[in-house]
């Protein structure tokens, strides 16, 4: 749907597309806010020991819940770890797990979404069946549950949250899928003798990708809170590590006297977040022809 | 028309307000006390309960035969009147005091303290451990109760006024389903002769207590006292500073210097015997070697953690018995932070690699930092420890059947005698929940402390403590970290609180009032 009018053949179009993105993401200041903070994210995640003072799990009883202050600039906790090194190897936690989350689930969600889509009858029924399930749960919920069934830790927290997203994506790559079959250039390819894998490959899943990656970008900003929710109530990431949602968690104890323990963290999340939310609701601007290029 | 189209606005404004109002009175009222408490208290029965947050309820619901003094620790007439002991310290004879009723206006009788003590003896959960050789309750006449020991029990006369010596209300046997003895109605109930009763009590929410009618003693100045469970502590606080609680339990020292400055608190700090240690599981690989278990005991940053989590209010232990009790050894060896020795002696015991998990509950604010300290600590001597934060409950449980590497405990004796810390701390027929925690077994401590136990003469009983406690230090079944005081705070407007060692978490409202 999203690509009527533009992809009237798969390659040369992406090109085209990603020249016009640029033109389009200057032309709006959200997106490129937006943006600016995606790249200072995936720069601090990969530059973290470059720029945190301290490691971010020492410990010095003796500096136990300090101010803000030049040593220690966001404070620190209540073992006197420095707060600054810790948002900053949280960013490794908090939206590493969260892209680590949206790879998954796009990947997953949109080959099952497709397959569903080519394949149609039976299977096809039988998954649209499954993943209504899924989606009449509500999301945190569900990721609740999974998380304590399988334990806590990080990896079965992103497990978790990647399961619950699954849906979202076959329900869309599925979408795509059906409308795309019933394009001439599809049904050229499938008169030549084309099997169903070789469609996928070359005409399908490159057609549908756009709304897949505008969805994506969109649900970085969700999953980021999501993470942070499961490990905030215990179920993700565990002591020592440093994570935003359970650096706030174990704040709000302090958080009347020492308001830097939660403010931090909390803003990490709320910047993070807002970030990837404004750069999906960009892309998606951008990428939708029905709002004209806006 | 007009009047009528906004009523419903304004009845709903009107409701509103007149809630956000009534909300805060009660707590304001004079004859009303309201007391956050951190944690929903297990039960409410004598006949099992072993926590001080169980101890909250059942004091003031029940009277024992004796009590303490005031703030001190030697004990009082209350139920009895008089009593006195055979020369063998075999048999003691209670008389009980006229007019004292159960909250049913029946009377407290022998047979009334026969039936409790028979009870505790037969739940055999815990509160049993405090009468260890209490072979027999016999009711003599109505007034006169008399208790034949097996063998001499030194502490005995102390061990009447814990929560475990309360006398309870035959009658209460009505409710008894499937030859419970009533434990799952007494679990929430009470049949006392307190100063007050259990009048309601939603799990998780609140616990309202109500006067006894009638109680023999002086009519408390509370016509209601609510007990509402707050899980947080910065809630907990803002109730107080707000005038919503008038006491508020488990406050962490530093929050307790911040509330100093706030106007109308008063914080409560008081040297207690309460001590914060570590379970190590001896019946368990690696911890069943003591070599490992003293290597961790050396990875501990006992001044780290005085100094910065307690911020000084607090003294690292020395033996098993804290200072402050007889039977404590102020020459005792103390572990002290020292990684090398840590890891000569993981290398020694052959080890490596060692990956074990720290199993603690948010009970008690101090867990995780030590858990967090020894972490980092362990980590540069190469061995992984997992935090496990687990509800206290699931604590509990997993200690009791010995799932567990390291474990965190508090302690608190419920009477003055070293008993509470070395029988109930190393004797082996006392593993899991009754208090052998770490599950460890010596034959030399067994005896010394069994030892100590049948002897009458407390300069002898020091000694045997004494020794056994040398041998427990070199053994390091526990990891011993510090004695801290005992914190809360309250409203200055509350009058009459009276500070008891031994009740700890106990208030002793039937005397308290407030004064605006």
């Amino acid at each position: 749907m999203a690509a009527d009018g533009i992809a009237t053949s798969p390659r040369p179009a992406s090109r085209l597309r990603m020249g016009r993105l640029w033109y389009r993401v200057k032309g709006s200041p959200l997106t490129l806010i937006g943006t600016a903070i995606a790249l200072l994210v995936l720069f601090v995640i990969m530059a973290a020991p470059l720029l945190a003072p301290y490691p971010p799990d020492k410990i010095s009883l003796s500096a136990r819940l300090a101010a803000p202050s030049l040593q220690h600039l966001f404070g620190t906790d209540e073992v006197g770890r420095d707060l600054f090194s810790r948002v900053l190897f949280g960013a490794r936690a908090s939206c590493g797990i969260a892209f680590a989350i949206v790879i998954i689930s796009t990947v997953i969600g949109s080959i099952i979404g497709c397959l569903s889509g080519v394949v149609g009858g039976i299977v096809d029924t039988a998954i649209m069946r499954l993943m209504d399930v899924f989606l009449a749960l509500p999301a945190l919920i569900l990721a609740m549950a999974l998380a304590a069934a399988l334990g806590p830790s990080l990896f079965n927290a992103m497990l978790a949250v990647a399961v619950v997203r699954v849906p979202a994506y076959v329900r869309l790559a599925r979408g795509q899928t059906l409308s795309l079959r019933n394009r001439t250039y599809v049904k050229a390819s499938r008169s030549f003798g084309a099997s169903p894998a070789y469609m996928l490959r070359w005409h399908i899943l490159p057609n549908a990708l756009s709304p897949i990656i505008v969805q994506a970008t969109l649900d970085l900003g969700g999953t980021i809170l999501t993470a942070a929710a499961l490990s905030f109530i215990g179920l993700g990431a565990q002591p020592p590590t440093s994570e935003w949602g359970s650096m706030v968690s174990s704040g709000r104890n302090y958080f009347l006297d020492q308001w830097w323990y939660v403010t931090f963290p909390g803003l990490a999340i709320l910047i993070s977040a807002m970030g990837f939310n404004l750069l999906g609701d960009g892309l998606r601007d951008m990428l939708d022809p029905r709002l004209g290029g806006r | 028309m007009m009047l009528l189209r906004r009523l419903p606005t304004f009845a709903a404004f009107a409701a509103l307000t007149a809630f956000t109002f009534a909300g805060p009175s009660w707590a304001t009222d004079k004859d009303v006390l309201v007391i956050d408490k951190a944690e929903d208290p297990p039960t409410a029965d004598p006949g099992v309960e072993v926590s001080n947050n169980g101890y909250t309820l059942i004091f003031p619901a029940y009277e024992r035969l004796v009590k303490y003094d005031g703030a001190k620790t030697e004990v009082i007439p209350e139920l009895a009147e008089s009593w006195t002991t055979a020369p063998d310290n075999l048999s003691w004879t209670f008389k009980l005091a006229s007019g004292h009723m159960f909250d049913d206006g029946s009377p407290v009788d022998a047979a009334a303290v026969k039936y409790s003590f028979d009870r505790v003896k037969k739940l055999a959960a815990g509160p049993g451990d405090m009468f260890p050789t209490v072979k027999d309750v016999v009711v003599v006449d109505p007034q006169t109760v008399k208790f034949e020991l097996s063998a001499p029990f030194a502490p005995f006369l102390s061990a009447l006024a814990t929560s475990a010596g309360s006398i309870i209300n035959p009658k209460a046997q009505e409710h008894a389903v499937n030859g419970d003895d009533a434990k799952a109605w007494l679990a929430e109930h009470s049949a006392g002769s307190g100063a007050f009763k259990i009048s309601a009590w939603e799990r998780n929410q609140q616990i309202t207590l109500d006067p006894n009618p009638h109680y023999a003693g002086k009519a408390p100045a509370f016509k209601q006292v609510i007990f509402k469970i707050v899980r947080e502590m910065s809630s907990r606080r803002l109730q107080l500073e707000n005038g919503d609680a008038d006491l508020i339990d488990q406050v962490p020292v530093d929050q307790a210097e911040a509330m100093k400055s706030s106007a109308g608190v008063v914080i409560e700090s008081n040297p207690s015997l309460y001590v914060v240690y570590l379970y190590l599981n001896n019946k368990k690989a690696p911890f069943d070697n003591p070599k490992v278990r003293q290597a961790i005991s050396y990875a501990a940053d006992y001044k780290g953690l005085v100094d910065g989590v307690m911020q000084g209010q607090a003294e690292q232990m020395r033996g098993a018995v804290p200072d402050g009790m007889w039977g404590h050894d102020p020459q005792g060896m103390q572990y002290s932070y020292d990684l090398e020795k840590a890891k000569q002696l993981l290398a020694d015991a052959g080890v490596s690699n060692l990956h074990i998990s720290f199993t603690y509950s948010q009970a008690d604010s101090a867990w995780e930092p030590v858990g967090l300290a020894l972490q980092a600590s362990l980590a540069e001597i190469g061995v992984t420890m997992d935090m496990k934060n687990v509800a206290d409950t699931t604590k509990r449980e997993l200690v009791a059947k010995g799932d567990y590497d390291i474990a965190t405990g508090a302690w608190t004796p419920d009477f003055a005698d070293p008993f509470m810390f070395m029988n109930i701390w190393f004797d082996p027929t006392k593993m899991g929940a009754p208090g052998n925690r770490a599950f460890y077994e010596n034959p030399k401590v067994t005896d010394l402390i069994t030892q100590a136990l049948a002897t009458v003469d407390q300069k002898k009983r020091e000694q045997l403590y004494i020794d056994a406690q040398k041998i427990t230090n070199e053994d390091a079944p526990y990891v011993l970290l510090f004695q801290k005081n005992d914190i809360f705070a309250m409203r200055s407007s509350v009058k009459g609180y009276v500070y008891n060692p031994m009740l700890i978490q106990v208030y002793n409202i039937a005397d308290m009032s407030k004064s605006e």
